[in-house]
């Protein structure tokens, strides 16, 4: 191994320890790893990170193997690619993607939205709560499915800023 | 029965809610803040919902947000536990607007009871022993004045909306009269968003007596006898034990047989508890009626054999008092509690943190009832209860040996708890002796010092 990917392993196992994972296995083609660790209990974060870590190598090469479910999703859930906002719900209710049923979307993936602008609605206790984007930029990607309940804080949509 | 229920609370009450519904095969639901993710509750629940950042105002205390998680979960009914929303009207009546079943009893009585003039003057109707006092809300100083004239030095003024301890000031003298009654007036206002004041006689050297109730939605109550509480700091309960020494068996009949005929009239459901003060003649008066389930409810369970928190899941569900109890209600030995704080021992300081060390004790007669576990969080945003000590024996003296041994091997490390000062407490040859009062803390900790 060359001296650089010892460094990088290390500072692998230290991330890997650090977010509890319990196994860990990389093929890059030139460079295969097992990791295993004591069991213990996971969180569900870092996957991107992990990633990130490693290098050039894609995230479908990289497996990390959760010991068990936790049964919130992680506030701190990263995506896979860098620098993307995420927009999380600030109520608890059911997510509505469009004004009312049958209606277009109030956003689609590839829209520009502007700060402040509705791209969303969340129903609680019968009253239907506007989602505003609170950055300016692109709509990657909408995170949750039309009728879906969903909790505080939960990540709704991803959003490149710019 | 009840098919689905969100528990709208956290902590040990939270879980010992899901351990209940479990019980009786009814699905659970937690809510919960951004801070108490990895909390016990949520863990064992079958559902869990974030409703809220760590702030209580903006999670377990905010109203559209519990609703509407219980409306995505679909539940029957929710139960709101103690302190939170368990004793706040205005949540009762959405819950009921909301076609969700409030564990409880309805708003109105809620309401009714949560106006203390309005409920000293309930209780007084129904032939309750009530402190002397005023009728209703005492407006100005001047009326203040002429009510202590009537009732007599010392009095004391206390917030009609309030509760724990706040908005109230004690009045000894004719001189001090007007900016007491300004400060207590200011503190309720600050506090409960109303700052009208009633005022009762003060009883210097009481000692707290609470008699827990359960009533059914088919009229029937019954009471559970009485709890005594006098052990507290700051009007902060520290030590409860059941059976109280200085109830007799013909004040527990008088007093049971007057609260079942109070709360019928008043159409009570559900739990709650009724705490008096009793002077150094051994007489009791009203204070104030909780609406809720207590934090010190396992100490009348370990007497009766009454799981409360089932009963009130029971009573909810429609079911009578006679098929929830046993036919006939008995004392059985003594229990004792003592309420775990995540507080200094001596300076009160609030401890939060990562408890890194956590064995409790366990043993014939010993239960714990707490949502912490090693490794686990105190969160600083909520109350300092991490968990209660309750023993069983079958008297007085056996209960407190008890409770000295699994004192000493009640191991947290991490962060500070209040188990010094209770083993410190059980020390004391006065609590040994049963000698006490409200005061005894006050005298403990001057003559530690």
């Amino acid at each position: 191994m060359k001296a650089q990917d010892i460094a990088d392993l290390k500072q692998l196992i230290e991330f890997l320890k650090e977010y509890k994972v319990a196994e860990f296995d990389l093929d890059r083609g030139d460079l295969k790893i097992r990791l295993k660790f004591n069991p213990t209990e996971a969180s569900s974060a870092g996957l991107a990170d992990l990633a990130r870590l490693i290098g050039s190598a894609p995230p479908a090469a990289a497996h990390a193997a959760i010991s068990q479910p936790t049964p919130a999703p992680a506030l701190q859930a990263v995506d896979p690619e860098a620098g993307l906002h995420l927009l999380k719900s600030p109520i608890v209710g059911t997510f509505y993607g469009s004004p009312s049923p049958g209606a277009a979307p109030f956003v689609a993936p590839g829209d520009h939205v502007a700060k402040g602008q509705v791209i969303g609605v969340v129903e609680a206790m019968k009253l239907m709560n506007e989602i505003e984007s609170d950055v300016s930029g692109e709509i990657v990607k909408c995170l949750v499915s039309n009728g879906q309940p969903i909790e505080f804080g939960q990540p709704l949509f991803t959003i490149r800023q710019g | 029965m009840l098919r689905k229920v969100l528990i709208a609370n956290r902590g040990e009450i939270a879980l010992r809610v899901i351990n209940a519904c479990k019980e009786l095969g009814i699905r659970t639901v937690a809510v919960y803040s951004e801070a108490d993710r990895d909390s016990l509750h949520v863990r064992f629940a079958d559902e869990a919902i974030c409703i809220g950042p760590p702030r209580a105002a903006d999670s377990y205390l905010n109203v559209p947000a519990v609703i509407s998680a219980a409306e995505i979960a679909d539940v029957d009914a929710i139960h709101p536990g103690y302190g939170l929303l368990s004793e706040n009207a205005n949540f009762a009546e959405v819950c009921r607007a909301s076609n969700i079943k409030f564990i409880g009893p309805p708003p109105e009585v809620t309401r009714l009871m949560g106006e203390k003039d309005k409920a000293r003057q309930a209780m007084k109707h129904a032939r309750v022993p009530i402190l002397p006092g005023s009728d209703g809300v005492v407006a100005t100083v001047e009326e203040a004045q002429d009510w202590a004239k009537k009732v007599g030095y010392p009095v004391i003024l206390k917030a009609k909306a309030g509760g724990g301890g706040r908005g109230m000031r004690i009045v000894r003298a004719h001189e001090e009269l007007p900016n007491l009654f300004h400060a207590a007036s200011t503190e309720a206002e600050n506090a409960f968003g109303n700052g009208e004041l009633y005022m009762e006689k003060f009883v210097e050297n009481p000692r707290h007596i609470e008699f827990q109730m359960l009533a059914d939605e088919h009229g029937n109550v019954v009471s559970l006898f009485e709890r005594e509480c006098s052990i507290q700091r700051r009007h902060q309960k520290l030590i409860e034990e059941a059976p109280s020494l200085k109830v007799t068996p013909r004040m527990r009949e008088e007093i049971g047989r007057t609260l079942c005929h109070c709360l019928k009239e008043i159409g009570y459901q559900n739990a709650g508890t009724v705490e008096f003060l009793m002077d150094e003649d051994g007489q009791l008066y009203f204070i104030e009626m909780n609406t809720r389930i207590q934090v010190e409810h396992p100490i009348t369970e370990a007497i009766t054999g009454v799981d409360m928190v089932k009963a009130q899941l029971l009573i909810a569900s429609g079911e009578r008092l006679e098929a929830i109890l046993p036919a006939k209600l008995e004392i059985r030995g003594h229990s004792i509690e003592c309420r775990i704080n995540a507080e200094h021992p001596q300076k009160f300081t609030p401890s939060a943190g990562k408890i890194t060390v956590f064995h409790v004790p366990g043993g014939n007669g010993v239960r714990v009832d707490t949502a912490q576990y090693a490794e686990s969080m105190v969160p600083p945003y909520y109350d300092s209860l991490i968990a209660k000590l309750i023993v069983h024996g079958r008297d007085r003296a056996e209960a407190i040996a008890k409770m000295e041994r699994a004192l000493s091997q009640f191991i947290v490390q991490g962060i500070e708890t209040s188990i010094p000062l209770h083993r410190a407490i059980f020390a004391d040859p006065g609590f040994r002796a049963g000698i006490f009062d409200t005061k005894f803390m006050e005298n403990f900790l001057a003559e530690k010092n």
